[in-house]
């Protein structure tokens, strides 16, 4: 019988469905993996079962009764724990305390009760088996041990069903098989887990039954084992068209412009970058693609990545200096460390350029305007003036704006962190033009994307991550959504013929 | 895809009306504007009170009152624009007063290497503030609060605690001639410093990346932004115009106590806030500064021609500093919704 169960589960959002109808069902003591591409759905089905957000219409059902969740607090009290991806630990505070964090066992004077809870702490993480010493304060814990105490957290709710987000997203090899170790031993007492990944030959190392979503809907769900990684992809991928209708471009490859090594842990990845070509960069979350874009941009530690730029060995320490070497990156977070608010568009788009305008440290302001206006100009911007604060633009015209200061830099080589995220169709393909027009001019680009499509839509070559190191290279017509998604979720089939 | 707004080639007919717009953004035209209509509304209060705040010459003292305060908080809006604060401005003020009342010593001769010297330590100071804060990232507020500490315990060591030095003839003179029968020269040269630092807010690539740096830290750094030298530089400016904050002191004083300036950093910090340069930093500017320097000081001869005391004047200030912030708080969360 069915521990968890929903039926006609469905969400929207501003009327736009995210989940159409979604009839679930997972038993106790299993281990049930939910699979889908970017936009399946999945998390929208996390957050309505794990109680952060109503569900539109459907029901949930757990242990046969009907059960309504107003918020996540109610969702554990009735045995629904997740664990997400980014833990919501307090770094300063010890083990014990994290695990019972705002439900402290009280003494008859009202006070914590500190020696009972590092008691309790102590039976639950027995009981589990996690080695973990209750009185360890949690910033000195590894990413491994602090997912145990997210872990035991939620099961120190008598948790019956706990989810896992992208659980080994941030893990070690052997820190992964660990994980699967409790996992193992959790799904022998009898909890149900629903388990969420990219990684879909864990998906096959460790669930029972998969559940594949596309586009809001339930595909189907099957027995892992009578399922092989290529047809998983298949049901979760739909019929694909094959390889993209490339754009046509005479891929004339010029002479090589970056040429690096980056390590990270064990691994070895050798990147090579060409004037006038586009290189993509495939991988899901937690593979390490914004770590190498940044460490090729003046981010990385000493030892992590050796550079060459046309022949001459660089070792920039900061992005300025990266940038003095032609090396450039655009964020993948304009909020974060893209955009000046709230500052205006022509003051965020000459802000790195401003020594170009400017004599004795005066600014021109015609030259200025010329400068950037010119560039923003030349990218299309749209905006009611070149003072509109950035963060009245859309997403695209911000974009835009950041992609001209980028510019403004006079790279030799680009970097392109998600460059056409949270940007309307419209100026994605405005950006693809322009990004197909800069390789023509002789620029080498690198292109970040989650987006497989975009990757085949743009690249010469696509180099696919995983575990912070390059697995796979492909090149242009070679490849399509099916073998990416393959290489990338860690099929071994495809990831046997290293780079 | 070709729309009407699009931006097209600038043209210097189409480029004009942008370029304004610009600028505007930048000095956060409207807070700007807030705070100098505050000033007059206060000024016919004032005037309505007493008929001294309708004389020239006594408005032309008010403003020779408030320079010593008003050099120093040009400084300090260039660090807090750029998100930082100095605390250390009370000290550094001390310091410029106390050396240069030394150095002098009653002899006219000193009055020019006096006034370098002074400059020159308190130039230092910041210079310090500015390379430790930039190089070790320790938070401004711990560090220029260290400073400040360090300062008036220096200043006292070397003093012994008594005022030292005596104003040479003539100093004291050259700064209270009255230009026109009404302002003073050491008012002018307050409002000299002033519209010197709001040129260099303005036109400068220094001026721009203090707004830069403070509206976004992490994005400055990735646009390769020149962040360490222009931190030190801009707390290396507000430690040089401590100093001839201090020089100016000591012009309207002649005296040097060695606390002299000793809580003036409050009245700094309440000018610059009130003038619409937030803690957050990335907005505001010198304009609003001098406006909140002078509405502080109309405030404070208010409380006196009413009758109060001192002590009066430090409610008003500590008042000041709350309800300006939590004014601008919600100006700028309106603007942004």
């Amino acid at each position: 019988m069915a521990l968890l169960e929903t039926a006609g589960l469905s969400k929207s959002f501003g009327g736009v469905p995210v989940l159409a109808g979604l009839d679930f069902a997972a038993a106790a003591g299993e281990v049930h993996a939910l699979v889908g591409a970017n936009g399946a759905g999945k998390s929208t089905f996390l957050n309505i079962v794990s109680g952060s957000i109503a569900p539109t219409a459907g029901s949930i059902r757990l242990g046969g009764e009907v059960v309504r969740f107003a918020n996540p607090q109610q969702a554990q009290r009735a045995g629904v724990s997740i664990v997400h991806q980014e833990f919501a630990l307090a770094p300063l505070l010890d083990v014990a305390t994290n695990i019972f964090l705002g439900r402290e066992p009280r003494n008859r004077l009202g006070l914590v009760d500190r020696a009972r809870m590092r008691r309790d702490a102590a039976a639950l993480l027995a009981r589990h088996g996690f080695r973990l010493d209750p009185g360890a304060l949690v910033a000195g814990l590894s990413v491994a041990e602090q997912q145990l105490v997210e872990i035991a957290r939620a099961l120190s709710f008598e948790a019956r069903v706990l989810i896992l987000d992208e659980p080994t997203a941030a893990l070690s090899p052997p820190e992964q098989q660990r994980l699967f170790a409790v996992i193992d031993r959790l799904k022998a007492a009898g909890v149900a887990i629903l388990y969420v990944s990219h990684r879909l030959d864990e998906v096959f190392r460790i669930a029972d039954r998969v559940t594949i979503l596309r586009n809001g809907v339930r595909v189907d769900t099957r027995p892992t084992a009578g399922l092989d990684h290529a047809g998983l992809v298949r049901l979760m991928l739909g019929e694909t068209a094959g390889p993209t209708a490339s754009v046509a471009r005479c891929a004339a490859a010029g002479p090589v412009r970056l040429a690096a090594t980056y390590r990270a842990g064990e691994a070895t990845s050798e990147i090579v970058l060409r004037a006038g070509e586009i290189v993509g960069l495939a991988g899901f979350v937690g593979a390490g693609r914004t770590h190498l874009a940044r460490a090729l941009a003046g981010h990385a530690r000493p030892h992590e990545i050796e550079m060459m730029v046309d022949g001459v060995p660089v070792a920039p320490r900061s992005p300025a200096a990266a940038m003095r070497q032609g090396l450039v990156y655009l964020t993948e977070d304009r909020k974060r460390d893209g955009l000046f608010v709230p500052l205006g568009v022509l003051v965020n788009t000459t802000a790195g350029a401003l020594d170009r305008v400017a004599r004795l440290g005066v600014i021109s302001r015609a030259a200025e305007r010329r400068l950037g206006g010119g560039m923003l100009a030349r990218l299309r911007l749209a905006a009611p003036g070149l003072g509109a604060p950035i963060d009245h633009l859309s997403g695209g015209n911000q974009q835009k704006a950041v992609f001209a200061r980028a510019l403004l830099a006079e790279p030799k080589v680009l970097i392109c962190d998600e460059p056409t995220r949270g940007v309307d169709v419209g100026a994605k393909a405005q950006i693809h033009d322009l990004l197909l027009a800069l390789a023509e001019g002789g620029l080498a680009v690198l292109v970040v994307s989650s987006e497989f499509g975009e990757l085949l839509a743009l690249a010469d070559r696509i180099l696919v991550m995983r575990d912070r190191a390059v697995i796979r290279t492909f090149r242009r017509g070679e490849v399509d959504e099916e073998m990416l998604f393959r290489a990338a979720s860690g099929d071994p089939a495809v990831c046997a013929g290293r780079p | 895809m070709s729309r009407p707004d699009e931006i097209a080639a600038p043209t210097p007919a189409a480029a004009a009306p942008v370029g304004v717009a610009a600028s505007r953004r930048l000095r956060s035209f409207p807070e700007t504007l807030a705070i100098w209509l505050v000033l007059v509304v206060l000024l016919v209060v004032a005037g309505a009170l007493s008929e001294a705040f309708l004389r020239p010459v006594y408005l032309g003292n008010i403003i020779r009152q408030a320079a010593p305060i008003g050099i120093a908080a040009v400084g300090v809006t260039f660090v807090m624009i750029l998100g930082g604060v100095d605390l250390s401005i009370g000290a550094t003020i001390s310091l410029g007063a106390v050396l240069c009342a030394a150095a002098m010593n009653g002899d006219p001769a000193n009055i020019a290497p006096a006034v370098a010297l002074a400059c020159l330590a308190a130039g230092a100071i910041g210079a310090l503030n500015g390379i430790l804060i930039a190089v070790t990232g320790v938070s401004p507020f711990i560090l220029t609060l260290g400073t400040a500490i360090t300062l008036y315990g220096v200043t006292q060591l070397v003093t012994g605690g008594t005022a030292h030095g005596i104003i040479a003839p003539g100093f004291r003179e050259v700064f209270n001639v009255r230009i026109g029968g009404i302002l003073p020269t050491l008012g002018l040269a307050f409002l000299v410093v002033a519209a010197a630092g709001a040129t260099v807010q303005h036109v400068t690539t220094f001026g721009r990346r203090l707004y830069l740096i403070g509206s976004n830290p992490a994005a400055a750094r990735l646009a390769g932004l020149p962040v360490r030298r222009t931190v030190i530089l801009a707390y290396t400016l507000s430690g040089l115009l401590g100093g001839l904050g201090g020089i100016a002191l000591l012009a309207r004083s002649g005296v040097s106590g060695s606390l002299a300036a000793s809580g003036y950093e409050f009245d700094v910090l309440a000018a610059v806030v009130l003038g619409g340069t937030t803690f957050e930093g990335g907005r505001g500017g010198i304009g609003g500064t001098v406006a909140g320097v002078l509405i502080l000081f109309v405030a404070f001869n208010l409380v006196n021609v009413i009758g109060l005391n001192y002590h009066a004047q430090l409610v008003v200030k500590g008042a000041v500093i709350i309800v300006a912030s939590a004014i601008y708080r919600r100006l700028r969360d309106a603007g942004s919704s």
